[in-house]
């Protein structure tokens, strides 16, 4: 696959030259960075100035050899971060919209109908009304109207940023079964570093119009540059705070939540009561159903599960103890701990899982 | 959206009936003030008669651009000499039947309940009248001979800051039904078809300026010899008796 | 209901429907082009076909009767062919067409202003070509303002006087509409008759909206 483009964008221009070999291709970059326009260009709608796109041997676009391909003929599933399903047509009918389409080379793929519905779950949608359905069922609707329109290239924008996290974890299973199930290449746009490592197996990283890194995924967001660039979104607990005192020879810090909570965190200097932020990532939270002893973890909390939502054999705990904290466990962890909604329950977070932002 | 096919089927059938084809079909092209005394010379006519007439009924000066824009007239029954002298001049009627068949006679109205006594074209000068109707002095028939006949009888200037000038016969009428006038201007046929005016006064025909109502075919009349047979009709006794029933002045 | 009343009712009503009927494809066309297209003397036409909306009746009245009297090719030409479209029902439906396109191509053209260009890009990622995106998208997406502008514009027919009676005359029996017969029953000072048409008029009108509110809602439960 090779992208190689120029276009104005209002602010600055996007200027990419990249080529890669990979299943899945994460563009990765904070928001503005000029990602859906990239999108934009590659499946047609945006004029680009100057460049060559190039897809499996196949050129949709070349400005030396004046070749642009229209939108239509370049064998493209775009499912937009808006999902733009169409709003007159019944949820069968978005999906068969570009059924019939029958360019796009040899190697366009075609997937039985019903084996896209069963793997995307959307049997029980068919004959309803886009208006009726969910923001997680409009994704995996686009989804399959678009793998169902004999793509080359399926383009991906940000299919999970407009989703609460519950719903975050209900949609990646069914990524990752598309990405296995159906051997078409994927350019998926993120500005969270976590769904770059859990779905693809290269990342492009750009940055107001400009390539900054690129890679496997471990590695180029391991790197020291990628954590500056870190935001919030990874994070699925992010609580405002102060900080009430610091002990520079026991390693950590303390601070004051919202609630009044006090956590501890890695040690940090500055001033008392200066304001900060502390991420926490759901998978970095223990539960456990009494109170532990003789446990290295500088933070053990009280709280209560409000509500408990299951997902692709993982679950996501909301639990109230003064903030409202955020816990992924396995399912097996529930059924083991007999956990539900209205049980009592302790927290445990090491002071080094808390992120000072 | 299929339910609109039924209605619209029975709008077609609506359309394709309504114009269905006569023998020898005139059109008559007359001023609107003839309305009632044509339709009723049509009926008779048509009762003795295979030819079928079609009237279409407007002010004169929009009838005779009609004419003159090539609409299908037969005849032109016009409320003023001077539109149909225009389409004479023009070669568009046809001379030798053309008649000055009606007059018609200017009359001062009041309101029904009005207590002012009104008696001499004079006292259109007394203070308590305020307000006087009167059609288009510039360009509508009847305000032209009103205008002229004030003028001949030396009241315009005193007269014209009453004038409230409206568009038609009609207005006049209606604005002194309602008493939103003191007084108005208007044909005798008219006065006689409202029950909610009387007549202060006729304008003596010796008087008053000559109301001409000239009728004539047309040129291109593709039905001449329906159209001279009508003509003729019209101005038979039959057809004078009924404009004499309306109010209209025949002229013999 | 006198025989008379029901012909010029009926023959109102079917004139009226044909007219809309007769503007639709040009009104969405145009429209289209309009709310789609940038193009050179794009604001000409535009000023052109909105002209019947700001001039009086009679004005629009006196340029179809110039454009299609027997005097100028156009009138001459179809003359000469055996059509004649002044003062009969086609002259009737002349002028209600002439009056109404205006209406239905601004709502139509409204109705196409709004619909999500997006979609329509993404029906082109799906491999439909432009008249696919039009008929399957657009249209059918702008498909309610369409609708209420053929209703505006019907009932702007219904209503149409001034340019009617240039160019049909007021024709009892041939062209007289409801709007004519009105007009001529007040000349004659025939207030019952007038009301009793005016009666007809309003029950119309409440039908037509009547109409448009449920197609409104049918539209909204899909």
């Amino acid at each position: 696959m090779l992208l190689r483009c120029r276009l104005p964008l209002a602010r600055f221009a996007l200027d990419i030259d990249v080529s890669f070999q990979s299943r899945v291709t994460a563009v990765f970059g904070p928001s503005g960075a000029g990602k859906t326009s990239l999108l934009e260009a590659i499946a047609g709608l945006r004029k680009i100035a100057q460049g060559e796109i190039e897809i499996g041997g196949r050129v949709l676009f070349s400005s030396s050899r004046k070749i642009d391909r229209s939108p239509r003929d370049r064998a493209i599933g775009y499912v937009p971060q808006e999902t733009a399903l169409f709003p007159h047509l019944s949820v069968r009918k978005n999906i068969l919209f570009g059924a019939a389409r029958k360019t796009g080379g040899d190697n366009a793929a075609g997937f039985p109908l019903d084996h896209v519905v069963e793997l995307l779950e959307i049997g029980h949608l068919l004959d309803r009304s886009v208006a009726q359905i969910s923001g997680g069922e409009s994704q995996r609707v686009a989804l399959a109207r678009a793998l169902l329109s004999h793509p080359q290239l399926l383009l991906l924008d940000e299919p999970l940023a407009s989703l609460d996290i519950g719903l975050k974890e209900r949609i990646i299973p069914y990524l990752r079964r598309v990405r296995d199930e159906f051997g078409i290449p994927m350019i998926y746009v993120t500005h969270n570093p976590v769904e770059v490592l859990s779905l693809a197996d290269w990342v492009v990283m750009i940055r107001e119009g400009r390539l900054v890194a690129q890679g496997i995924p471990r590695e180029v967001l391991m790197s020291g540059m990628v954590v500056s660039q870190l935001d919030k979104d990874q994070l699925e607990n992010v609580f405002d705070a102060v900080l009430t005192g610091s002990d520079i020879g026991g390693g950590r810090s303390s601070v004051r939540l919202e609630s009044g909570r006090e956590l501890f965190i890695p040690y940090m200097p500055g001033a008392v009561n200066r304001p900060l932020q502390v991420g926490i990532r759901a998978d970095d939270i223990l539960i456990a159903t009494q109170e532990p002893e003789g446990i290295s973890a500088g933070n053990v909390i009280r709280g209560i599960v409000r509500n408990i939502e299951r997902a692709g054999g993982q679950a996501i705990l909301r639990v109230e103890a003064g903030e409202t904290f955020y816990v992924r466990l396995t399912y097996s962890a529930i059924e083991r701990l007999r956990l539900a909604a209205g049980g009592a329950v302790f927290l445990i977070i090491k002071t080094r899982s808390c992120i000072v932002l | 959206m299929k339910k609109i096919w039924p209605v619209l089927a029975f709008a077609l059938l609506g359309l394709c009936w309504s114009p269905a084809i006569q023998a020898t079909e005139i059109l008559v092209s007359a001023a609107a003030s003839l309305t009632d005394a044509l339709t009723e010379i049509g009926k008779a006519y048509e009762s003795n008669n295979k030819n079928r007439v079609r009237f279409n009924f407007g002010s004169s000066s929009e009838l005779a651009r009609q004419i003159d824009e090539g609409a299908p007239t037969d005849i032109f029954f016009s409320a003023d000499l001077e539109k149909m002298g225009g389409l004479e001049k023009k070669g568009l009627i046809d001379p030798a039947g053309r008649k000055n068949l009606l007059s018609n006679q200017l009359v001062l109205v009041l309101p029904n309940d009005s207590k002012m006594a009104l008696r001499a074209p004079k006292d259109l000068l007394l203070p308590e009248v305020k307000r006087i109707a009167l059609a288009q002095p510039k360009t509508v028939p009847v305000g032209i001979y009103s205008k002229k006949y004030l003028e001949s009888e030396g009241l315009w200037e005193g007269v014209a800051p009453k004038i409230i000038p409206v568009s038609d016969v009609r207005a006049t009428l209606i604005s002194v039904e309602s008493g939103n006038v003191d007084a108005g201007f208007v044909y005798k046929t008219d006065a006689a078809i409202s029950k909610r005016v009387k007549v202060a006064y006729e304008v003596p025909l010796d008087k008053g300026p000559k109301i001409i109502y000239p009728v004539a075919a047309t040129k291109e009349s593709k039905n001449k010899e329906a159209a001279d047979d009508f003509l003729k009709f019209v101005s038979s006794q039959a057809g004078k008796t009924v404009f004499r029933n309306y109010g209209f002045v025949v002229l013999e | 209901m006198s025989a008379e009343i029901w012909h010029i009712t009926v023959f109102s009503l079917a004139v009226a429907l044909a007219s809309t009927i007769l503007i639709l494809p040009s009104a969405i066309v145009v429209s289209w082009l309009l709310a789609r297209k940038n193009w050179p003397l794009k604001m000409i036409v535009e000023t052109f076909v909105m002209l019947p909306l700001v001039m009086p009746p009679v004005a629009t009245g006196l340029i179809l009767l110039k454009i299609f009297g027997r005097r100028n090719p156009v009138g001459r030409w179809l003359y000469d062919h055996g059509v004649e479209v002044l003062f009969n029902w086609k002259g009737v439906l002349l002028a209600m067409a002439a009056m109404s396109f205006p209406l239905l191509v601004r709502s139509a053209r409204t109705a196409f202003a709004e619909v999500d260009p997006r979609l329509e890009q993404i029906a082109a990622t799906l491999g439909a070509g432009r008249s696919r995106i039009f008929f399957a998208v657009t249209l059918p997406l702008a498909w309610r303002g369409i609708v209420s502008g053929c209703l505006l514009a019907y009932s702007r027919a219904l209503g149409e006087f001034g340019a009617t009676i240039m160019v049909a005359g007021n024709i009892p029996g041939k062209t007289q509409t409801l709007s004519l017969a009105i007009f001529s029953f007040v000349q004659l000072g025939k207030d019952t008759e007038a009301f009793g048409l005016l009666l007809i008029t309003i029950a119309l009108a409440f039908a037509a909206v009547a109409l448009s509110e449920r197609l409104a809602r049918s539209r909204a439960k899909i």
